[in-house]
């Protein structure tokens, strides 16, 4: 039974361009967000590799390539930031695996409003190519990091990459805003809408709880950042001051703006971008309770504390901003606030830990690697989380603000997990996305070395932010006592080099899965929720209402035949 | 499987107990009077949560030990456990929260003290400027657009009009005596800086079109690098500058020096 | 008999674990589909479905307009408020030069929106009365007063671009342009962003009037003057909150 996968866009009578390019399958959008982030990762990765290479040995050069100067690696580190945050964190859990299996496993024939989702496909691309065209333009792109402070990013004298550079980021990510706010309105009105018969709310997979709860996010956030980015792009080429300051004299030259405050895109961006984080985390944390539940062979623990906790986070995410601004110089009595509001944000997700622990307890564990991925993000998460609450202290945060340990804290939590997270939905949904099974034998090294990768490059960084390491320096004879930690960052890159090198088992397994992997029955994983339902055709649930009579991780029936029960199997 | 994957785990765990009881890098020893409380705030957050990790690890490799449960045990979830680590993660989080609070309320107010030594700092691409009030403890007026000439030793643009700045001593490192609040005016005339001096558990942004206060206040003599803690374009790696903690003698003669110098020049 | 659902069956409210109610029937009919019409539901192409789903996403959007417009008046309160730090005296001054509002043709385009959204909600009016007579399978009689109400919002909806454009033009007379002053920027910033959304809302009007051209169904005409004239009267009232922030917060 392959129907449901490969071809699965339309009948043979559409022609090639509309199968391929007007498309409103969602199934087919999926994919095409998933080969998206593929390709964003791909040169996200290439990037860093780049950058670690050049931080520990600045005069190496690398075969084909000129020599990394200082303004390449911040080049380097503002499109690795800027691509893995938007286009593969935000992009493939959300908008990828989001667009093709919430109307799967909701049981709707489509998305929403499948025009809007394909222009919001064909939108993220163009903001994809725009990004990727600064690498191709005089000063290369901008290096003003992801976070893009003014004045750095106001004006193009600041830097190389400060003129055309970042003109493109700030089009890109105006571009990419549309577009997430385009997906997101139809992932609410689908799961509002579109449930079929007897889905309820509390019926509905966690997947799709964070699905719908992160475009809540979406569409409170992407707004604010795209108001922005336009006020910066004003200040850029308008000549106004919103955020650039009087009296400015850079590399010599007398800047004629005046009242604005640098201040104010922090606030601006950081209120779109810490809902942002959890925009890339939700659906990793939707899935990783999905998939723990299938592969334990046992219900999810506590569905409505997730389903809350899931809640609490998307509310909360809006208020803690300001622990990215503890020493931005922003009224130091507002880091009370926002540290209590922070160590408040760490309560749901602990909840959410305990509930996938509790899920793993007592069950009958299928060790395949989408479970290895998902015990993985479990434990990455705990890692990258415990971080948190320290750096949510302004005390703390002094020191440890801009060093290495904030980049091991995100890199662990929202990164890696992240990551983990795509990998184990990929593993996961790969029979249903492509029709084939993914080879497990390659899976289960890849997870190996992606886990031992993780914890080693990530792992010491703490050390080096501890010692005072500050991050996004280009090289480390700069400083002194920076240049003293070369030892360990040496280590950190060869580490680094040695996890990305494992993805390349990933890649094979992918692509070689998808010519040739062996065909994948209707139900591999023997999962409970409606995708993998026997009867869906390549046209989704069009020609089929299922109706819905069990909740979503009916596992371990002792009893019947099988050790669950689909969704939509006849009420008993 | 189960058994590599619980192996795994406990290697991670073992690995990253080693690391940071091993730490080949740690904080350079604190020589400010608040050091000494964040120190020991951190060893706190450091004890607490390593030990959430490697107890959150053991569950995990414990719960992947476990037999499975036959169908009539199979826990949908309780509600008691619910509330019960709920309200245990939110006392230690929020205990840990109010400890930090306490902190930040005693090391963050600044108020001026007689004795206190008044610095500016400037932030510009990409270097630190450090600028004294001189004798008579005003700083001059400075017009960074009209009036900064680096070629002749007024790269912030002080007002050559503007007495009071006639004697400023404008410095490449920050030398201070111990024992004083240093209390600091932090400016940028291009882009966002921050300055980072490790070893007193400092730093703060510099931010271009406002003036931010900070304080600490050294207590050990010696020299301290000072680092850039914010992206601020090609040279910000190399953006070091040095704090020279003098004893209170050495540090009326450094002043005297300059005064001298500023006076002859 | 899975034993699960046995002791399900027993439990007088949901359990918390297990996704959800396991078997127990819905007191509130299905679940999200069909919102209790039994039976009758899941037909995605539906004329109802279709209505009830542009109808959600233009509150989405409107929710997600709503966020962009009171980050906007946050910046133009803290601006105005703050003002700018004057190195000389190391204080924060204001620098906000209040704006002369040429008031005459501001009301003139208020009024003129205001009328657009009167006149939008008669043509909406109109369209759902034909609507329910064609459902019942009757030509909808002619009625006397049915002008053609969306031709008309669409010309007063020019007007007042028209009349945006004007008071933008006495205002760049009056020496007062983007970058000038905070104040300045602000203002057109509000009424600019403000009449861009305008402008997709005649957009999605003109489609509407056009239809007959286009070969649109009616039942897509109906909906889209539906969901616009939502938008179309929350623009409206956006409009003058707008009007009532640069007139009270004048600095």
């Amino acid at each position: 039974m392959i129907t449901p996968s490969i071809g699965s866009t339309g009948s043979t009578e559409k022609s090639f361009l509309r199968r391929h390019f007007f498309t409103t399958d969602h199934k087919a959008i999926g994919r095409g967000y998933f080969f998206l982030s593929l390709a964003a990762v791909l040169v996200g990765a290439w990037l860093s590799l780049l950058m670690r290479i050049h931080l520990v040995w600045p005069r190496a050069t690398l075969p084909f390539l000129d020599e990394i100067k200082p303004e390449d690696y911040l080049a380097h580190l503002t499109m690795h930031g800027t691509l893995m945050v938007f286009f593969v964190l935000s992009t493939v859990p959300q908008a990828g695996f989001g667009t093709f299996f919430l109307p799967l496993q909701l049981g709707a024939s489509n998305m929403a409003f499948p025009r809007l989702t394909a222009i919001g496909y064909w939108t993220a691309l163009t903001s994809f190519l725009v990004l990727m065209a600064a690498f191709v333009v005089p000063g290369g792109p901008s290096g003003a990091g992801w976070t893009q402070y003014p004045p750095l990013s106001a004006l193009a004298s600041a830097g190389p990459g400060q003129g055309l550079g970042t003109d493109l980021w700030l089009i890109s990510i105006g571009l990419f805003c549309l577009s997430s706010l385009m997906s997101a309105v139809g992932f609410v009105a689908t799961t509002t809408r579109h449930r079929a018969p007897g889905m309820t709310w509390l019926r509905m997979p966690l997947t799709c709880w964070s699905w719908f709860v992160t475009s809540i996010l979406i569409l409170l956030a992407f707004g604010i950042l795209l108001a922005a980015v336009v006020l910066l792009m004003l200040d850029r080429h308008a000549g106004t001051s919103f955020f650039i300051p009087g009296g400015l004299l850079i590399s010599g030259k007398a800047i004629n703006h005046s009242g604005g405050s640098p201040l104010m895109w922090q606030h601006l961006f950081w209120f779109f971008g810490h809902p942002e984080v959890y925009i890339a985390i939700l659906p990793a944390m939707g899935v990783t309770s999905h998939l723990l539940s299938v592969f334990a062979r046992k219900p999810v623990f506590g569905y409505k504390a997730m389903v809350g906790a899931t809640l609490a986070i998307g509310a909360l995410g809006f208020m803690v901003w300001g622990h990215h601004m503890f020493v931005s110089g922003m009224n130091p009595y507002a880091g009370f606030a926002f540290s209590t509001l922070t160590t408040a944000i760490a309560v749901p997700s602990a909840i959410k830990t305990f509930n996938w622990v509790a899920t793993l307890y007592g069950g009958r564990i299928r060790y395949a690697t989408p479970l290895l991925f998902s015990a993985g993000f479990v434990s990455l998460f705990i890692t990258g989380g415990l971080t948190g609450p320290i750096l949510a202290q302004p005390a703390l945060d002094v020191y440890l603000h801009d060093t290495y340990f904030v980049v091991a804290h995100f890199h662990l939590i929202m990164a890696m997990a992240g990551v983990f997270a795509i990998f184990s939905a990929t593993y996961f949904w790969f029979p249903k996305m492509f029709g084939r099974m993914m080879n497990e034998r390659l899976g289960r090294w890849h997870f190996w070395v992606t886990l031992f990768g993780a914890y080693t490059t990530f792992m010491p960084m703490h050390l080096l932010g501890i010692a005072g390491h500050p991050r996004r320096y280009s090289e480390l004879s700069g400083v002194q006592y920076v240049a003293a930690m070369a030892p360990l960052q040496k280590f950190v890159t060869v580490a680094a080099i040695v996890t990305l090198l494992g993805q390349i088992i990933f890649l094979v397994n992918l692509f070689r899965s998808m010519l040739n992997g062996p065909v994948a029955d209707a139900n591999p994983w023997e999962c409970s929720t409606l995708e993998w339902n026997s009867q869906i055709s390549s046209e989704g649930f069009s020609n089929l209402q299922p109706h819905v009579n069990h909740g979503p991780y009916e596992y371990n029936i002792s009893g019947a035949e099988k050790d669950f029960v689909m969704q939509d199997a006849p009420a008993s | 499987m189960s058994r590599a994957l619980r192996l795994a785990l406990l290697l991670i765990v073992v690995g990253c107990i080693y690391l940071f009881l091993a730490h080949p890098y740690w904080f350079p020893s604190g020589v400010s009077a608040s050091s000494a409380s964040i120190d020991y705030q951190f060893r706190i957050a450091f004890w607490i949560f390593g030990a959430l990790f490697v107890v959150g690890h053991l569950i995990l490799i414990f719960v992947l030990s476990k037999k499975p449960q036959t169908g009539s045990k199979i826990s949908h979830g309780s509600w008691r456990l619910e509330v019960t680590w709920t309200l245990a993660v939110t006392i230690i989080f929020f205990w840990f929260n109010i400890s930090g609070e306490r902190l930040w309320s005693k090391i963050m107010p600044s108020e001026k003290k007689a004795g206190d030594i008044e610095v500016e700092v400037t932030g510009a691409q990409f270097q630190w400027y450090f600028r004294y009030p001189g004798a008579d403890g005003v700083f001059g007026r400075t017009d960074v657009q009209k009036f900064a000439k680096p070629d002749e030793g007024n790269p912030l643009g002080i007002d050559p009009g503007d007495p009071s700045g006639r004697d400023d001593i404008l410095s490449t490192s920050m030398v201070v005596p111990a024992g004083h609040t240093v209390q600091l005016r932090l400016r940028a005339h291009d882009v966002i800086h921050s300055l980072f001096i490790p070893a007193m558990r400092f730093k703060q942004d510099t931010v271009p079109g406002m003036e931010i206060h900070s304080h600490f206040t050294p207590t050990q003599i010696g020299n301290y690098e000072i680092a850039c803690a914010e992206l601020c374009g090609m040279g910000h790696y190399r953006m070091r500058a040095v704090v020279r903690v003098l004893s209170e003698e050495e540090f009326q003669r450094w002043i005297k020096a300059q005064e001298t110098a500023t006076a002859s020049h | 008999m899975p034993i699960i659902s046995d002791r399900v069956e027993v439990e007088r409210k949901p359990k918390l674990g297990g996704g959800g109610p396991g078997k127990i029937p819905h007191r509130r009919g299905y679940g999200g589909g069909d919102d209790g019409d039994h039976g009758n539901s899941g037909d995605f192409h539906s004329r109802e479905q279709r209505m009830r789903r542009y109808r959600i996403g233009m509150t989405l959007c409107i929710v997600s307009v709503t966020a962009v417009f009171v980050l906007l008046t946050m910046v133009y309160v803290f601006r105005m408020g703050k003002g700018r730090f004057d190195e000389d005296t190391r204080r924060w001054v204001r620098d906000w030069i209040p704006l002369t509002l040429p008031y005459l043709q501001l009301w003139i385009n208020s009024l003129v929106l205001l009328l657009s959204s009167l006149t939008l909600e008669l043509a909406r009016r109109s369209m759902a009365r034909k609507e329910e007579f064609a459902a019942m399978g009757i030509v909808p009689p002619r009625f006397g007063r049915d002008l053609p109400w969306l031709g008309i919002t669409v010309f007063l909806g020019f007007c007042f671009l028209a009349g945006q454009v004007l008071v933008w033009n006495i205002l760049r007379a009056q020496g007062a342009f983007l970058a000038s002053n905070p104040s300045r920027s602000l203002f057109y910033i509000l009424t600019g962003t403000h009449a861009v959304h305008l402008v997709g809302g005649l957009v999605v009007l003109l489609y509407a009037v056009a239809g007959r051209l286009l070969a649109v169904r009616f039942e897509s005409q109906r909906i889209a003057v539906e969901v616009t004239g939502w938008y179309w009267h929350y623009l409206a009232f956006l409009w003058f909150g707008i009007f009532a922030l640069v007139h009270f917060a004048r600095g």
